[in-house]
């Protein structure tokens, strides 16, 4: 489990100018009995209603076959003759990219008439020779499959023809910014920054090809999905003091081993860190908030917080959204959550009867109660890796 | 003069009790009294943990070393002029 990969996983779309809804699918699922990523990229014929119907019935009978691992020949061709058939056209047509991906590293891609998936590895571009299928009833229609074995920091990213056909027509690009040019400002976007998320990196695709349109209005849906390999970053959530003492030191020792991000949310669960490892802890001023409870900075951990308000706050932003340029405990909190993949809890148990105070506000929570929610969401919102552990 | 050494309890339950506004000493204190305090804020410093009183009584603030319980701004302050014209004298 340790040395399986995590796929962080992100798209991004413009729709075709004037239309009301997208033509292009983009679709992307978790099976975790399996370990298992499919994410699938759909390109409906034409653009509009018409085109999302098609689709998305495309994707959602894709993702029904690769889950049940239906033989390839005999999925394509179900698929096909079931789209409606388009009547200017007298063609049933939706193109697709389909990568599935196990957690191990193995990765199978299926193409249909999208532009070919890019492939990255140590930044550079990598070519792969795939296979070609088709069924006996559909001959034209060629379905490309190539395996890859997938090593940490790879990188793929598939996307539609609105993409690579960007700014078809202009003096500048005249056969459209190309598969090529794509993968320039992919290859330049990672020089600057390596370790983009998934997400800010389709963003930016598709801003990209939205500024080579004619008056950067869409001439077609433009739909990009990324998907970025690597070694899950881990952070470990401290907050509260054991139910017993003899406990301190077995946490504090969790705090000291911990290989990866720590963060410390409680005075007293910091107190006791402090203590127990010997370690100068002082309030971070720069967080004032009158709400919220200042942070703190401890050498070796990267977030000390007060516990029960932030992490109410913190459960209030993951459900709303983080406040924008916000510098409160709870904010950096939540940057620190969504910023990992494996998040390790290990809540104390204690009930600090000053809490249990009928003065004080309702909404003081029991603290296993708002971790329980907050990683549920975590969980289930945020595609996040949660384990926890109750002292 | 030493400066007078102001602790404030910035645990859940002193902060939610209005430990939040006595903070406002720090950022913007009374001008009379702006270079004689040093203020210091505490992740928690264990008072409400006192099982013994029947709910606790926070905030707390220590003014040099002495305990402040229900703290508010004007008590702190008023605390702090005290010590202030008690040494002048």
């Amino acid at each position: 489990m340790t040395s399986s990969l995590f796929i962080d996983i992100g798209s991004s779309q413009v729709q075709k100018d004037g239309e009301d809804c997208f033509g292009d699918t983009v679709y992307a699922k978790k099976i975790p009995e399996e370990q298992r990523i499919i994410g699938i990229l759909s390109d409906g014929l034409g653009s509009g209603v018409k085109a999302n119907i098609l689709s998305s019935m495309t994707t959602r009978m894709a993702m029904k076959f690769m889950e049940d691992n239906t033989e390839l020949q005999r999925a394509s061709q179900i698929m096909m003759d079931a789209l409606p058939i388009c009547q200017v056209r007298k063609i049933s047509y939706a193109t697709f990219s389909i990568v599935d991906s196990e957690l191990e590293g193995k990765t199978r891609i299926f193409e249909m008439d999208n532009p070919r998936y890019i492939f990255i590895r140590n930044n550079r571009l990598f070519d792969i020779k795939g296979r070609e299928f088709s069924s006996p009833k559909w001959k034209d229609r060629k379905i490309l499959v190539s395996q890859i074995n997938n090593l940490p920091e790879d990188r793929i990213i598939i996307m539609s023809d609105g993409v690579t056909q960007a700014g078809i027509g202009n003096k500048k690009y005249p056969l459209g910014w190309g598969r090529q040019g794509c993968i320039d400002f992919v290859l330049s976007t990672l020089e600057k920054d390596p370790y983009i998320s998934s997400s800010a990196l389709s963003e930016k695709i598709v801003a990209e090809a939205l500024n080579k349109e004619n008056g950067k209005k869409a001439g077609d849906d433009i739909s990009c999905m990324c998907l970025y390999f690597r070694n899950p970053r881990k952070l470990l959530i401290v907050t509260g003091p054991p139910f017993n003492e003899d406990k301190d030191k077995e946490i504090a020792e969790m705090v000291a081993s911990y290989d990866g991000k720590i963060a410390i949310c409680g005075g007293t669960t910091a107190n006791i860190i402090e203590r127990e490892l010997c370690l100068k802890c002082e309030i971070d001023k720069t967080s004032f908030d009158a709400k919220i409870p200042m942070a703190s900075k401890m050498e070796g951990v990267d977030l000390v917080t007060e516990g029960i308000l932030t992490l109410t706050d913190v459960y209030r932003m993951l459900k709303e959204g983080i406040d924008k340029n916000s510098n409160t405990a709870s904010a950096r909190l939540v940057r620190l959550l969504l910023g990992s993949d494996k998040i390790d809890f290990v809540v104390g148990t204690k009930i600090n009867v000053a809490h249990q105070d009928p003065n004080l506000p309702m909404e003081l929570e029991i603290r296993r109660n708002i971790v329980k929610k907050i990683f549920r969401l975590l969980q289930s919102r945020y595609l996040k890796e949660i384990s926890v552990q109750y002292l | 003069m030493d400066k007078i050494k102001v602790k404030i309890c910035c645990g859940t339950s002193c902060f939610v009790m209005g430990a939040s506004q006595i903070q406002v000493l720090e950022f913007e204190p009374p001008a009379d009294i702006k270079d004689k305090i040093e203020i210091e804020e505490s992740r928690c410093l264990n008072y409400c943990h006192n099982t013994a009183a029947k709910y606790n009584h926070g905030p707390f603030v220590e003014v040099n070393g002495e305990l402040i319980e229900e703290a508010n701004f004007e008590k702190v302050v008023n605390k702090i002029r005290e010590i202030i014209n008690g040494t002048i004298k």
